[in-house]
């Protein structure tokens, strides 16, 4: 399927942006409330830089505590290792060991803190005495950092990725009949109006646009169908008066006059035939599933038209280069012998010959000896209604654009090429390979 | 020969009617497979020139109903329906040939004289095209009214030819008939013997031309 130029921001982006817009709103509210909470507690603060240097200690088993350099724009920092066992050899538990503790004192310019933190190092306890001081809020700073830390961004971004992902995946879950919808109006062809769109049982607003577009599908296939059957049926209605005009002129005196009306009508004929192909070949309402040999229907259309041709003093050869079984409609395919040939009587002017062949292989080909085609033209002679020349009145046109509509109908591609010296090579070429059995019908192109 | 033509189109019936009895045809008109009935009551025909919308049915129900019946009376449907599955959808209901609207009146009367030539079809045995007559019961070929001397191989050919003229034979039917006169046939006995029969036409000054389709087979054209 062909990848469509899309529009507008993607729904992840767009939960995305929302969602980050959200947890920032959050984040400063949060933010806000752990920087008051701690400042009108100091002692607390404290509390905390002290625990978060001697984790500092924890951390790295063979620093020494005189090694600490203490947080940043302190006054004064001083730490050493306190040992309890040793401060006080008589005492019968040489095990006991010290409370932590937390002093704050305010100084004339300052605010000193002083305590003891217990610290586990390679599984025996050690004590650490620490004391700094300080006259501005920067040594605090790691400290809040780390309480923001742990307080907003540890349980916020989890929440902010999970909130993410669930948002992403429900809204495209909830989403995905559209997805549905939008692969199946893609496949959606013009030639096969029946194909309606699945609809989804939720959400209901997919539902409710899906049918609404079925049952605009709807109406345009009615008007398809209107104007098909018009189409075919005026051609119909119009084959029995083309009749009586024909057959009445046969009964007239001869005359160039006669002769002129007689050709005027035998085109009108054509064109009527061709409408109701074209028609035809563009509902696509045929079974390509019978098992053929071109070579048969070849040679129908070269006996079919061989007493046209000798009428017109030109030969038609038929060529049989063997294996062309393919699995088609035999009308169909006649249809676009005979549209082929009748192009080279056409075009190709004179007496000269036209060869028909089937094969090698599933194709058939049908050469003329006329001018060929100009490269200019290549890309529109199967267009309907094209013609070289607009003042030529020998045809509407519509003789290739069947061919072409007929042979895509059997999966099939049309080909032209200039042969050296002169002429036209017109090739349809069918599908490769013989099905399995003959029940192979048409299949919608994807 | 007795035709009926069943068309519900009065202006359209009277033309062909005319145009066939200028032929030497007899043609019986009737409207409605009702009519159809009645007349075939009353009277033997040879050919039946059916168009398949009437206003009491469709003719392929009368096609069905006859076949049924084992009546193998030629049928030749006529009809404005030519679209891609009509034509096989008529010859399967059993008809014997389908012409699609509008026609020429001669591409007509050739189908008519053909489905008449049938083996079978009560047509007599002598065949003609341009000033080359042949008799199939005696096997007696005449051109402009003189006796012709052929081989019987020839006059097979000729016989399978002239059985449609204007019409291509294909190759395998007159080799077959080459096949069952004798048991050893080379393989260009039929180029051979088309030619010696070509020779011995052009000889006697006969102006019916046969053609070789190349890649199909071989059709007699009467003089234009």
């Amino acid at each position: 399927m062909k990848k469509h130029e899309t529009a507008g921001p993607t729904l992840l982006r767009q939960l995305t942006y929302r969602l980050a817009v959200f947890t920032l709103i959050f984040a400063i509210l949060d933010v806000g409330l752990v920087v008051w909470t701690y400042t009108s507690q100091p002692e607390a603060l404290g509390e905390q830089l002290l625990t978060l240097e001697a984790s500092k200690l924890e951390r790295s088993p063979f620093l020494s505590p005189d090694e600490l350099t203490g947080p940043p724009g302190a006054r004064s920092w001083s730490a050493r290792a306190v040992y309890p066992a040793r401060a006080n050899p008589d005492h019968p538990n040489r095990s006991g060991s010290l409370m932590d503790w937390t002093r704050r004192e305010r100084l004339e310019h300052s605010i000193r803190i002083s305590g003891v933190r217990r610290i586990e190092r390679g599984g025996s306890p050690e004590w650490v005495w620490m004391e700094l001081e300080a006259d501005s809020i920067r040594p605090y700073i790691p400290v809040i950092l780390n309480e923001l830390l742990t307080h907003v961004a540890l349980p916020l971004v989890p929440l902010l990725a999970l909130m993410l992902i669930f948002n992403v995946l429900a809204a495209r879950r909830i989403l995905q009949p559209l997805r549905q919808a939008e692969r199946e109006i893609e496949r959606l062809d013009a030639e096969k109006m029946t194909t309606r769109l699945t609809e989804p049982s939720a959400p209901r607003e997919v539902n409710a646009l899906v049918r609404a577009v079925n049952r605009a599908l709807q109406r345009l296939d009615d008007t398809m169908v209107r104007l098909r059957s018009f189409t075919s049926n005026a051609a119909h209605e119009l084959r029995t008066p083309l009749s009586i005009i024909q057959l009445s002129l046969e009964r007239l005196p001869e005359s160039d006059h006669r002769t002129e009306l007689q050709l005027d009508v035998s085109q009108l004929n054509r064109l009527v035939g061709q409408m109701l192909d074209l028609t035809r070949a563009d509902t696509m309402e045929f079974d390509t599933g019978t098992i053929l040999d071109l070579a048969d229907i070849g040679r129908d259309i070269v006996s079919d038209m061989t007493p046209m041709a000798y009428s017109a003093n030109r030969e038609l050869h038929f060529d049989d280069f063997g294996s062309a079984m393919v699995s088609g409609h035999a009308e169909a395919i006649y249809r676009i012998y005979r549209n082929l040939v009748d192009n080279a009587f056409l075009h190709a002017p004179g007496e000269s010959p036209i060869e028909v062949s089937a094969g090698p292989g599933p194709q058939i080909s049908v050469r003329d000896y006329g001018p060929g085609i100009c490269e200019a033209d290549l890309s529109n002679i199967f267009e309907p209604l094209w013609r070289k020349d607009r003042r030529r009145n020998d045809g509407a046109g519509l003789g290739l654009s069947i061919v072409k509509r007929l042979a895509e109908a059997h999966h099939g591609t049309v080909s032209v090429q200039n042969m050296n010296g002169s002429g036209a090579l017109f090739t349809v070429h069918f599908q490769e390979g013989m099905p399995e059995s003959g029940d192979l019908k048409q299949t919608l192109p994807s | 020969m007795r035709l009926l033509l069943i068309e519900d189109s009065k202006r359209l019936a009277s033309l062909i009617r005319d145009g066939l009895q200028d032929q030497g045809f007899a043609v019986d008109w009737c409207e409605t497979l009702n009519e159809v009935k009645l007349l075939r009551q009353l009277v033997q025909y040879d050919l039946l020139l059916l168009d398949l919308g009437l206003p009491d049915g469709d003719g392929l129900s009368l096609v069905r109903s006859m076949r049924r019946r084992e009546d193998t009376t030629p049928i030749l449907i006529i009809t404005a329906h030519g679209e891609l599955d009509d034509r096989v959808v008529g010859l399967d209901a059993g008809a014997d040939d389908y012409l699609c609207k509008p026609f020429q009146l001669p591409e007509l009367v050739s189908r008519c004289r053909a489905l008449l030539r049938r083996p079978g079809a009560s047509l007599s045995t002598v065949l003609s095209a341009g000033n080359v007559l042949f008799d199939s019961s005696t096997r007696a070929l005449l051109v402009s009214g003189n006796l012709v001397d052929a081989t019987a191989r020839e006059i097979n050919l000729l016989e399978h030819l002239l059985r449609r003229t204007g019409q291509v034979v294909p190759r395998p039917v007159l080799e077959n008939s080459l096949y069952s006169m004798e048991n050893a046939v080379t393989p260009n006995a039929l180029e051979a013997s088309v030619s010696r029969l070509r020779k011995r036409l052009k000889m006697a000054a006969a102006n019916v031309q046969i053609r070789t389709v190349h890649g199909v087979g071989y059709v007699l054209f009467e003089p234009k």
